[in-house]
C-alpha cells in the first residue's frame, strides 16, 4: 500500500516535470514568433516610408524641373534648363527603386504605371514646347495650348502621387492593425501560461514536500520498528541475520551475538566465524542446510546446537528466505531462535510422561494381578468355610458358630472388594472400541444386571427415550447398572424406591456445569432417586476410590462403584456430577459429548 | 466303550481344587470315574497313548505349568482322535479374553470355579448331565459361560 503510494507519487512528479518543460517550450516558440512578427511590421513601416520618400522626391524633381523650365522660358538663359535635363534621369532611377519597393501585382503597381505614363508624357511635352522657345514663338496659339497641357499633366502627377501616398498609408495602417491584434493577445497568453507553469511548480513543490514529510514519518516509524525489533529479539531470545550472497558478506543483529554468548558486534560476521560456534556433531548438517538454502531460496526450519565460549550448549532453530533488493542483489534474510528452554522442557515433559506411563502401567498391572490372584485363595477359603459349615457345623459351640459366621461375612466382603477392584482395573484399559450404540438397549441390559434387586424392592423405574451415541458399549452399560445399583443400595427402607432417568440434549455454553467443556453439545442423562441422599459437601468425595459415606454394616458398598462410573465417564470425555439431600434423595447427572 | 459310568478327567495343578472336585463327585452319587492330572503335559501324554480310555468330559484348568490349558485345548481340537471330547474350561478367572479365546478354539463350556461347595456340586452335576450333541449344536458365545 505504501509502496504503491510512492510509485504513484514518483510518476506524478515526472508528469509535472514533463508538463512544465512542455509549457516552457511553448512559451519559447510563442516568443520567437512574436519577435519575428515585430521585426516584420517594422520592416513594412520602413518600406512604406521609403515609398513615400521616393514619391515625394519624384514630385519635387518634377516641380524643380518645371520651375527651372519656366525661368528658362522667361529668360531664355540655358542655365535654367540644367535641373530639367538632370530630372529625367533622376525620376527614372526613382521609378526603378519604387518598382522594387512596391509589391508585385498590387493596385500600387498599376498606380506606378499610370505615374510613369504621366511623367513620360510630361517630358515629351517639354521637348515639344522647347522647340517653340528656341524658335521664339512663345506667343503662338500652339505653344500656349502645349504649355497649358503641361500644367494639367503636372497636376495629374501630383494627384497620382497623393493617391499612391494615401494608399501606401492605408496599407500600412491595415498591417499595423493586424500586428497589433496579434501583439495584444500575446502578453495575455504569456501571462496565463506563466501562471499555469507557476501553479504546476507550486503543486510539484507541495507534492515533494509532502512526500518528504511522509518519508520522514516513515523513517521515524522504521526507527521505532528497529528498536522494537531489537527489544523483541532480546525478550524472545532470537536474532536475525542477512547474507549478501553476491558479495558473500554477512550482517548479524546485536542479539544474535548475545545468543552466541558474545557482546554485540564483537567479532566479524562471517560464515566461518559462525561455524566455530556450531556443535561439532551438527556442523556437517548445518553446512549442508545452508548450501541447500542458496539453491532452493528458502530454508526449511533447521535445528542445530551451538557451544558458547563458557561451554554451555544451546539449541538453535533457524529459518531463512531469499530476498532480492531493488537493484537485483540476492540476499538471504534469516532468523535464528534460541529454543533451549523449549527443548529442555519438552525433554523433561517427555521424561515425566514416560515415567507416568510406566507408573500407570505398573499400577494397573499390579491392580489387575492383585485382584485376579487374590481371587483364588479367597475362593478356597470360602469353599473350605462352606465345607466346614456343612460337615462340622453341628459340632460347633454357639460362639464357634458365631465366629464362623463372621469369617463367612468377612470373606464375602473381601470377594465383593476384589470383584469391584477387578472391574475398576478393567475400565482402566484404554484400548476399547468406540461404536455407535442405542443407549436404550444398554440401559435395558443394565436393568437386567440388577433385575433381582429391582423386583425384590419392587422398584419403580421410569426412563426417557435415550439417544444413540458413540460409546464403549460395555462400559456405558456398566455405568448405568452401577448408578442403578447405587440408587437401589441406598434406598430408604420403608419406601418404595423410585428411580427416574431423564434425558435432554444441551449446549455446553448454556450449562453452568459445562463451562470448561471442550465440545459444544452434550447428552445430559440424570438419575434421580428418592433414597437416603447425602450431604452435598461430599458431592465430590463420593467418586473417590474406596470412599464410603456409610458404615459397612448399614450399607454394603465397597466405595468402588461410583469410582468406576467416574472413570467410565472420563474415558468418554464426559462429566458426572452428584447432588444430594439427606432423606430426600440424590441426583446423578452424566454428560456425554455428542459425537 | 463303557456305558455304566461317566468317565471324567480333570487337569488342574491345584491340589485343593482337585480335592474339592473329587469330593464333590463322591457326594454327588452319580456313577462316575474321575481321573486327575497335575499339569498339561501329563494330560496330553495320557490322551496321546493309544491304550488310554478317552473321557466323556474333560475339565481343563487354564493356568497350569509345563503346558497351559489353552495349549492342550488347541492340540486336542486339532487332533482327529480327540476332537470329539467334550471340553469344559474350569478356571478361577472369567476374563473376557480367556472366554473369547477358548470359545474360538472350540471348548464346549466355560465354568468359573465357584466359591461355595454346594454351588460346585450343582455346577458339576449340571455339566455331566448335559447332552453334548444338543448343547454343541446350540452353542453360542452367550451360553458358553455357564451361569447358575
Amino acid at each position: 500500500m505504501k509502496k504503491k503510494y510512492l510509485v504513484q507519487s514518483t510518476s506524478f512528479l515526472r508528469f509535472i516535470l514533463l508538463l512544465s518543460l512542455f509549457v516552457i517550450l511553448v512559451i519559447g516558440g510563442f516568443t520567437y514568433r512574436h519577435i519575428s512578427n515585430l521585426t516584420d511590421s517594422t520592416e513594412v513601416v520602413i518600406k512604406t516610408y521609403k515609398v513615400n520618400v521616393e514619391l515625394e522626391q519624384i514630385v519635387s524633381y518634377l516641380r524643380d524641373a518645371e520651375s527651372g523650365y519656366r525661368n528658362y522660358i522667361a529668360t531664355k538663359d540655358t542655365f535654367y534648363l540644367k535641373p530639367y535635363l538632370n530630372t529625367y534621369k533622376k525620376v527614372n532611377n526613382s521609378f526603378l527603386r519604387l518598382k522594387g519597393l512596391i509589391e508585385v501585382n498590387s493596385e500600387q503597381q498599376e498606380n506606378l504605371k499610370v505615374l510613369k505614363i504621366l511623367t513620360d508624357s510630361l517630358f515629351s511635352n517639354f521637348s515639344k514646347t522647347n522647340v517653340f522657345v528656341k524658335n521664339d514663338e512663345t506667343n503662338t496659339e500652339a505653344f500656349k495650348t502645349l504649355y497649358f497641357k503641361e500644367k494639367i499633366i503636372i497636376d495629374s502627377i501630383r494627384r497620382q502621387s497623393t493617391v499612391m501616398f494615401e494608399l501606401e498609408n492605408k496599407l500600412l495602417n491595415i498591417r499595423q492593425k493586424e500586428n497589433q491584434s496579434d501583439l495584444q493577445f500575446t502578453p495575455l497568453f504569456f501571462y496565463s501560461v506563466l501562471l499555469a507553469t507557476l501553479i504546476l511548480i507550486i503543486i510539484a513543490y507541495n507534492k515533494i514536500s509532502n512526500d518528504l514529510k511522509n518519508i520522514k514519518a516513515k523513517n521515524d516509524q522504521l526507527l521505532i520498528f528497529k528498536e522494537s525489533t531489537n527489544q523483541s529479539e532480546i525478550i524472545g531470545n532470537h536474532g536475525n541475520w542477512i547474507w549478501h550472497i553476491d558479495s558473500n558478506k554477512f550482517a548479524y543483529s546485536d542479539n544474535l551475538y548475545r545468543l552466541l554468548g558474545k557482546d554485540p558486534q564483537s567479532f566479524e560476521a562471517t560464515f566461518d566465524n559462525f561455524l566455530k560456534f556450531v556443535h561439532p556433531e551438527d556442523v556437517d548438517k548445518f553446512a549442508e542446510d545452508l548450501d541447500k538454502m542458496i539453491d532452493v531460496e528458502e530454508l526449511p526450519v533447521t535445528n542445530y546446537r551451538i557451544i558458547q565460549k563458557n561451554g554451555s550448549i544451546k539449541y538453535l532453530k533457524a529459518y531463512a528466505k531469499a530476498f532480492y533488493s531493488v537493484d537485483g542483489q540476492k540476499r538471504l534474510i534469516g532468523n535464528t531462535s534460541d529454543i533451549t528452554d523449549e527443548i529442555e522442557s519438552i525433554l523433561t515433559l517427555e521424561e515425566h510422561n514416560l515415567e507416568l506411563e510406566r507408573n500407570n502401567k505398573e499400577l494397573s498391572a499390579f491392580n489387575y494381578a492383585a485382584s485376579h490372584d487374590l481371587q483364588e485363595p479367597l475362593r478356597k477359603i470360602q469353599t473350605f468355610i462352606s465345607r466346614l459349615e456343612e460337615k462340622e457345623g453341628a459340632k460347633f459351640s454357639d460362639s464357634g458358630r458365631l465366629y464362623l459366621e463372621r469369617i463367612k461375612s468377612a470373606a464375602a466382603r473381601m470377594r465383593l472388594l476384589i470383584d469391584d477392584l477387578l472391574q475398576f482395573s478393567r475400565t482402566n484399559k484404554p484400548d476399547k472400541e468406540f461404536v455407535s450404540a442405542d443407549l436404550n438397549d444398554l440401559f435395558e441390559n443394565a436393568k437386567q444386571d440388577v433385575a433381582e434387586i429391582i423386583s425384590e424392592k419392587k422398584t419403580k423405574i421410569t426412563c426417557d427415550n435415550l439417544p444413540k451415541a458413540t460409546v464403549i458399549e460395555f462400559q456405558i452399560q456398566q455405568l448405568f447398572s452401577n448408578l442403578l445399583s447405587n440408587s437401589l443400595k441406598y434406598s430408604k427402607e420403608e419406601t418404595v424406591p423410585i428411580i427416574k432417568i431423564n434425558y435432554t440434549k444441551v449446549k455446553a455454553n448454556d450449562t453452568p456445569d459445562l463451562l470448561k467443556a471442550s465440545k459444544s453439545f452434550y447428552h445430559k442423562i440424570t438419575f434421580t432417586d428418592n433414597g437416603i441422599g447425602f450431604d452435598q459437601k461430599y458431592a465430590e468425595k463420593i467418586f473417590e476410590l474406596f470412599n464410603r459415606l456409610h458404615n459397612k454394616k448399614e450399607y454394603s458398598g465397597t466405595g468402588v462403584g461410583l469410582s468406576i462410573c467416574k472413570k467410565i465417564v472420563d474415558n468418554h470425555k464426559g462429566y458426572i456430577f452428584a447432588k444430594g439431600e439427606i432423606n430426600v434423595g440424590s441426583v446423578f447427572t452424566v454428560y456425554l459429548p455428542v459425537n | 466303550m463303557h456305558t455304566d459310568y461317566i468317565h471324567i478327567i480333570l487337569a488342574d495343578d491345584d491340589e485343593d481344587d482337585i480335592l474339592f472336585f473329587t469330593d464333590a463327585f463322591d457326594e454327588l452319587k452319580i456313577n462316575t470315574r474321575v481321573n486327575t492330572f497335575n499339569d498339561g503335559e501329563e494330560l496330553m501324554n495320557y490322551l496321546n497313548d493309544d491304550e488310554s480310555l478317552m473321557p466323556d468330559v474333560l475339565f481343563l484348568d487354564l493356568n497350569m505349568p509345563k503346558k497351559t490349558g489353552i495349549e492342550c485345548l488347541r492340540e486336542i481340537k486339532t487332533s482327529d482322535k480327540m476332537s470329539g471330547i467334550a471340553i469344559a474350561i474350569y478356571s478361577t478367572s472369567a476374563s473376557e479374553e480367556d472366554i473369547e479365546k477358548t470359545f474360538v478354539l472350540g471348548a464346549n463350556i466355560y465354568i468359573k470355579k465357584p466359591n461355595d461347595f454346594k454351588k460346585l456340586k450343582k455346577v458339576l452335576s449340571e455339566v455331566v448331565s448335559i447332552n453334548w450333541q444338543y448343547h454343541t449344536n446350540a452353542l453360542n458365545k452367550d451360553n458358553f459361560l455357564l451361569r447358575l
